[in-house]
């Protein structure tokens, strides 16, 4: 039989003690102080019921002269516990105090007890502070919590993004899945004489950017930082120093504007960009992830519970196969573009370049991940050999031949994903998007399998804040609480 | 108007203290020096929320610009930074040695050290203060190897007694006000890393072999 919920009356004091005692033992509260709760002007108790048996209650202070609401007291009787019964009684009290025109709800709870603050960071609640021996005789410290009604099903938040995980500051402002602002400040440049990305010159650069990144994404949004709801930040995956400078930017700027953060994962915003261009993702999907930091293949089940992680690289990112080929070509960083130019007059298939992982032993074990440094080597001695004998070789042959290998192994595996899983769409992300070779085999395997593509603006597709404040933006409609103010940087940070 | 400071520093710790009208209210300084991330925003809510003040209430940030590993200094300065920029206020850069040489006497000449790791230490000598308190500097910020620097210090006769320790949020803040009193703020937030990046252009074409 399942339960149901109604306000409290004094004729449940009786069943309610009972409860309490049964619950709380030496915290317990007096019948007199129970009956006066029931009886406040400002409370609001409600009691969860089966049949006529009392099997849980909660207890909502709200003065009509506050902004804020507090969760006094919540208890569901031991027989009835998994059933989400408290999940209900919390998210009651959290709608009347909404109706009540609370902007915030605090509560405390006991900090030997993580089931309940387990429950509680569900429903959106965030620690944010500690209290030394609040509970006695036990002498148990207490976690206050607060929920930010504000944002809780809010139907288009303003979001503010920020990205730092490797060359690029990116600073994006979304209301709700509306694009309003995508800047992005990109060292890339101070990088091309040491041949690919250094970690500390990256994160000098994100620090000297910030600023002027921030101004002129608010100046292009027409907003003011008053007018954010919401901060976003990449905490992972990514270099680390990098990360950490855009997690200490976004940290303080949040307490700055007393609004929220959420840490959100690289890899999945770049998935869930496409809610900015379509208004929604459509699911399932897999997104093939394609830079100079990563080459992943996810599947994206759903955006904010479900993305697994089918395969990755084991070696170099593609993008960094690009940059160290470009540079045995003698042609200049990033390689990406530079290889696309030259390959334009070349034979794709004037020489045979392995494809990493894709023999039928690796196919076993490593179906859908990636390797890159057999082809770098293979390309390498293919150029050294010939000059060793003295012979021209063409760079444009080596260079188309060698995007090929790169983009028939990239979209082979994509593809194979999809057909696997039975899984109609693919999207493309990562700076790699930009190579033209990739997106024409991509739009036409797709086409003869039958999957559609979705490949985003490369503005979109490159690093940036935009992504990363869709992402969030996304939770925050969904009604997933922010992340709490003291979350660390992963440079590995798994889906 | 009341003058509300946030002083922070992640030179070494994660330091942040609040000033209101000069006088120190608030500190708080979490001594892991590999917790900066982790840490800036719950200390600048925790001494904040100590010293009985909103955000909105700051009127400038002083931060600590090193020298100091540069991977914790920077998350320091951007959470200064954007903070400043969230709530409008003005921003003023100070030295972090500087903010441990103000704490002492330096009627002789005083040499402040702090870990630079690699076997070297961050460096300068100070004597004497302005009349609002800065500290005088006779040589540095610089970075060297301790015994390195000592031998030149000897060698050229000048004598110096060595303290070193941790930097307080409170002394960068006291600071900041001192130089602005006397017209010496500095507005130009750019981190004093005083070691270029660890990177090598990249050598010849050849990857195989």
């Amino acid at each position: 039989m399942s339960h149901q919920l109604r306000l409290a009356t004094e004729d449940d004091l009786a069943a309610m003690m009972e409860l309490e005692k049964a619950s709380f033992g030496n915290d317990s509260w007096s019948k007199a102080n129970m009956r006066a709760e029931l009886k406040a002007p400002h409370t609001y108790y409600f009691v969860a019921f089966v049949d006529q048996t009392i099997v849980g209650y909660a207890g909502l202070s709200k003065v009509s002269s506050s902004a804020s609401a507090d969760i006094q007291t919540i208890a569901v009787s031991d027989s009835h516990r998994r059933a989400g019964i408290g999940r209900q009684l919390m998210e009651k009290l959290i709608d009347q105090a909404s109706k009540l025109g609370a902007k915030e709800v605090y509560l405390e709870v006991r900090e030997d007890k993580p089931a309940p603050q387990a429950l509680y960071q569900k429903l959106g609640f965030v620690g944010i502070d500690r209290r030394e021996n609040y509970y006695q005789p036990d002498g148990v410290a207490a976690i206050v919590m607060r929920l930010a009604i504000s944002l809780k099903n809010k139907s288009e938040p303003v979001v503010l993004g920020i990205e730092t995980s490797c060359d690029e500051t990116g600073i994006g402002i979304v209301r709700g899945t509306t694009l309003l602002a995508n800047v992005i400040s990109s060292s890339m440049d101070q990088h091309a004489r040491f041949g690919g990305v250094v970690p500390e010159i990256a994160a000098r650069a994100h620090l000297e950017a910030l600023d002027s990144t921030l101004q002129k994404a608010l100046h292009d949004a027409g907003i003011s930082i008053n007018e954010v709801d919401a901060i976003a930040v990449t905490n992972g995956p990514g270099l680390a120093g990098a990360l950490m400078v855009g997690v200490g930017a976004a940290k303080a700027l949040s307490v700055a504007i007393d609004k929220p953060i959420y840490a959100v994962n690289h890899l999945v915003a770049h998935v869930a960009v496409d809610v900015l261009e379509r208004g929604k993702l459509e699911t399932p999907t897999v997104a093939l992830l394609v830079s100079g930091g990563h080459t992943s293949l996810l599947l994206v089940r759903d955006l904010l519970n479900d993305v697994e992680l089918l395969g990755e690289t084991i070696d170099d990112a593609a993008g960094e196969a690009f940059d160290k080929i470009a540079r045995v070509l003698g042609l200049s960083y990033p390689g990406g573009p530079e290889i696309d130019r030259v390959a334009k007059d070349g034979d794709p298939k004037a020489i045979r370049f392995p494809r990493g992982l894709t023999l039928p032993k690796d196919m076993e074990k490593n179906r859908y991940n990636f390797s890159f440094s057999g082809l770098k080597t293979a390309v390498a001695r293919h150029v050294e050999l010939a000059e060793s004998k003295g012979e021209d070789i063409s760079i444009s042959d080596v260079a188309a031949s060698f995007r090929e290998a790169v983009v028939d192994v990239l979209v082979t595996k994509a593809i194979s994903a999809c057909q696997d899983n039975n899984v109609p769409r693919l999207i493309l992300g990562g700076g790699v998007v930009a190579n033209s070779r990739l997106r024409e085999v991509a739009t036409q395997r797709c086409q003869e399998a039958g999957i559609e593509l979705r490949i985003p603006a490369f503005s979109l597709c490159t690093d940036n804040g935009a992504m990363i404040a869709s992402l969030a933006a996304q939770k925050i409609m969904a009604g997933v609480g922010p992340s709490e103010l003291d979350f660390g940087v992963y440079s590995t940070l798994p889906v | 108007m009341t003058q509300v400071l946030l002083a922070i520093d992640t030179s070494s710790g994660t330091a942040v203290a609040v000033l209101v009208d000069g006088v120190v209210v608030s500190e708080t300084y979490e001594p892991d020096t590999m917790q900066h991330a982790e840490q800036i925003g719950l200390q600048i809510q925790k001494a904040l929320v100590a010293a009985g003040k909103k955000s909105s209430d700051v009127t400038a940030v002083a931060v600590g610009l090193g020298p100091g590993p540069f991977t914790g200094l920077r998350v320091g300065i951007a959470a200064a930074k954007m903070f400043a920029e969230g709530v409008g206020a003005a921003i003023l850069g100070v030295g972090s040695l500087d903010a441990i040489a103000f704490t002492k006497e330096l009627s002789e000449p005083t040499l402040v050290l702090t870990d630079a790791r690699r076997s070297e230490v961050f460096f300068g000598l100070y004597q004497g203060k302005s009349q609002a308190g800065s500290p005088k500097a006779l040589l540095g910020p610089g970075v060297k190897k301790q015994s390195d620097l000592e031998a030149e210090l000897k060698s050229s006769g000048q004598s110096y007694e060595i303290v070193s320790g941790s930097i307080s949020a409170a002394a960068l803040g006291l600071l900041a006000l001192a130089q602005l009193s006397e017209g010496k703020a500095n507005s130009s937030i750019v981190a004093n890393y005083l070691r270029a990046p660890d990177a090598v252009p990249a050598k010849g074409k050849k990857v195989s072999g």
